[in-house]
């Protein structure tokens, strides 16, 4: 048998002008145009350099709404072999909770996976719950941060992964199945190819997975499955500062500066 | 003050009940009144207690002096004489007790072994609000313990209040981009987990005459799970560089810097001040500085005493990481960069043309002040 790598993608919206509904405090994502979290491509890459290592099968699953099928279609592009879109109207304004047991159960139906990656974080919420979530819904052994993939041993049944922290390299050797948070821009993903874009067409590997199939608890899911919730939105209070901009021409602004920093005393040498 | 106002926090909180049968069943259900305490998780390294998770004591202090509840700093960990070392940095930062799990399985950090432990603590303890501070390993462990507790988290936040009608934690964080924050409150569920990047919050006073209890946990309690995890090896990694986060002075580059060579310009400054480099994310997609090196949302929150924004147009997402900066400079060609709304002195010119006459100016009074920076 060979090893099978599944890769979780983010569909997330590609802009600054960040929309709110007032009442629920959810995006609303209508009208933004929406891109494959990039960090999950270091995922995909990592994953994809598995199946050409050991000939594993990676299928990429994405918890969003149906039009995320275009982000599911770009990472087949890539060389994924096939995909699951799990997309129901009970999922929406899932928190990260709600969401990662909506991503275990799903992990649970695929059944025989032996690592799950995940982009350490995503551009829209950077909250980098997902990857440890999901471990913890199924109690399996996670790492964060991983940037390498040292070796798998099938045998065995470990992988043996090096990460990078602040200040230092550590290797780590987890029992499969493992779930791996990909370090951001840590690989360099591959552009799509026009041969695995058309096996989109020919192929059809794109299933989509609702509540009938997963068959969950509404309680569990969406608004309601979610300890989290947002109760306002407000702006940020600005920080006061100065707001001076110091005229003329730049050798006679910089001494002007050099000047307001003595008065200010943050130099550390006297003036 | 009318007479609704008279019932305490305390009490408010006491007096919520939650409907069990409309929770997820997978959750289990417990109501929160039987939760008490503000739990700070204290990280150990080879130095001690870290900073950032000290700091964690200053949210946790002010929110749970308005529950009218204590302050518990957690432990983990396998040498006894390091941890109450640690704990007793806690007491002096602001914990009214402390627990320490001693345990060989805890001798080398696995993110699920620690995560674990912290969960059935919590199970036993029943703690209201969790506190980690957002290091790259508390971005670890913290949503693995709420995915085992089936609890609400909130990652990055950036501020803490109470909210005065339930007694709920609102945890504020910026949720998408920087220029929103959002109150977010777990209210049907005990404890409410929250993580904080390191320098959003300060270090509390340090107060040697604090006292405070240690409480050594019984780890025959708390029977961990065989790790099925091992660590192979660790490489020290060199680093010269003070980190940005410990920075006095930090001169950082944005997009309008450009190119490696443009940073080589920002380093000499940097050095005549006895400071690092640093800079904006669109740096770090350039490839001009290491992520590490990044200020702003999706990178750190820095606290120097001056910072000076060299060629970086001020997006909220970078501002947000400067908020606890004390002087802040910007050069910048475009007048109409939000940087010089964010800054206290700004010069609108090439940084080409301005950085070098700095550079000249300081290194002048440098010399003159006869003083190494």
């Amino acid at each position: 048998m060979s090893l099978k790598v599944v890769v979780g993608i983010k569909w997330v919206p590609n802009t600054q002008a960040v929309r709110f509904d007032p009442k629920t405090g959810t995006l609303i994502r209508e009208g933004v145009p929406s891109i494959v979290n990039p960090h999950d491509l270091d995922a995909v890459e990592l994953a994809l350099q598995l199946k050409e290592r050991y000939g594993a099968k990676v299928t990429a699953i994405s918890m969003a709404p149906p039009s995320a099928i275009k982000g599911l279609e770009h990472v087949i592009g890539m060389g994924i072999d096939d995909a699951i879109l799990v997309s129901d109207r009970v999922f929406a304004g899932s928190d990260t909770l709600a969401t990662s047991y909506v991503i275990a159960q799903t992990l649970k139906r695929i059944g025989d996976f032996d690592l799950a990656l995940f982009g350490q974080e995503t551009i829209d919420s950077s909250t980098a719950h997902i990857p440890a979530q999901v471990a913890g819904w199924l109690e399996l052994p996670y790492m964060y941060y991983v940037d390498r993939v040292e070796e798998v041993d099938e045998k065995q049944r470990t992988v043996t992964v090096r990460r990078m922290l602040e200040d230092r390299l550590e290797w780590y050797q987890l029992k499969m199945p493992a779930i791996l948070g990909v370090a951001m821009k840590s690989q360099k993903p591959r552009p799509v190819s026009i041969y695995n874009k058309l096996r989109v067409r020919m192929e059809n590997p794109i299933q989509v997975w609702s509540n009938k199939e997963l068959g969950l608890d509404p309680r569990c899911l969406g608004l309601k499955g979610s300890p989290t919730l947002v109760s306002k939105v407000t702006w940020t209070p600005e920080v006061p500062r100065k707001k001076q901009v110091i005229e003329g021409p730049p050798s006679e602004a910089v001494k002007k500066l050099v000047e307001k920093l003595c008065e200010e005393g943050v130099l550390p040498f006297e003036c | 003050m009318s007479a609704e106002k008279k019932v305490s926090l305390a009490e408010k909180r006491r007096q919520k009940k939650v409907d069990c049968d409309k929770l997820c069943p997978e959750w289990g259900c417990a109501q929160p009144y039987e939760y008490e305490g503000v739990w700070v998780v204290g990280e150990v390294d080879e130095q001690g207690i870290t900073e950032p998770s000290l700091q964690m004591l200053t949210p946790a202090r002010r929110i749970a002096d308005k529950l009218e509840t204590f302050v518990e700093g957690i432990l983990l960990g396998s040498d006894r004489e390091q941890l109450e070392k640690a704990a007793k940095e806690m007491i002096y930062h602001g914990a009214d007790r402390v627990r320490i799990l001693v345990s060989e399985e805890l001798a080398t950090y696995i993110p699920g072994v620690y995560g674990e432990a912290i969960a059935r603590l919590a199970e036993a303890r029943k703690p209201e609000v969790i506190f980690l501070a957002a290091t790259m390993r508390g971005r670890e462990i913290a949503p693995y313990v709420a995915g085992l507790l089936k609890a609400g988290i909130t990652a990055d936040c950036t501020q803490f209040e109470v909210d005065e009608e339930t007694g709920d934690l609102l945890m504020i964080r910026p949720p998408f981009a920087a220029i929103l924050l959002a109150y977010i409150k777990t209210p049907f569920r005990r404890p409410q987990i929250a993580t904080a990047r390191p320098n959003i919050f300060p270090l509390p006073p340090r107060d040697e005459s604090r006292e405070g209890e240690i409480v050594w946990e019984n780890p025959e309690d708390y029977k961990l799970s065989k790790p099925p995890i091992s660590l192979v090896k660790v490489e020290m990694l060199k680093r010269s560089e003070v980190p940005i986060e410990k920075a006095e002075y930090i001169v950082s580059g944005g997009r309008g810097v450009g190119t490696k060579e443009g940073f080589k310009t920002l380093e000499e400054l940097a050095e005549i001040l006895g400071g690092v480099v640093a800079g904006s994310r669109k740096a770090v997609d350039l490839g001009l500085i290491p992520h590490e090196r990044q200020v702003g949302q999706t990178g750190k929150s820095v606290r120097p005493k001056l910072y000076i924004a060299v060629g970086i147009s001020g997006a909220a997402q970078h501002v947000i990481g400067i908020r606890e900066a004390g002087l802040v400079v910007a050069i910048n060609k475009d007048p109409d960069a939000p940087i010089f709304k964010n800054a206290d002195y700004g010069i609108v010119a090439d940084w080409r043309e301005a950085l070098p006459i700095l550079i000249e100016e300081l290194r002048k009074l440098k010399e003159r002040s006869g003083k190494t920076g």
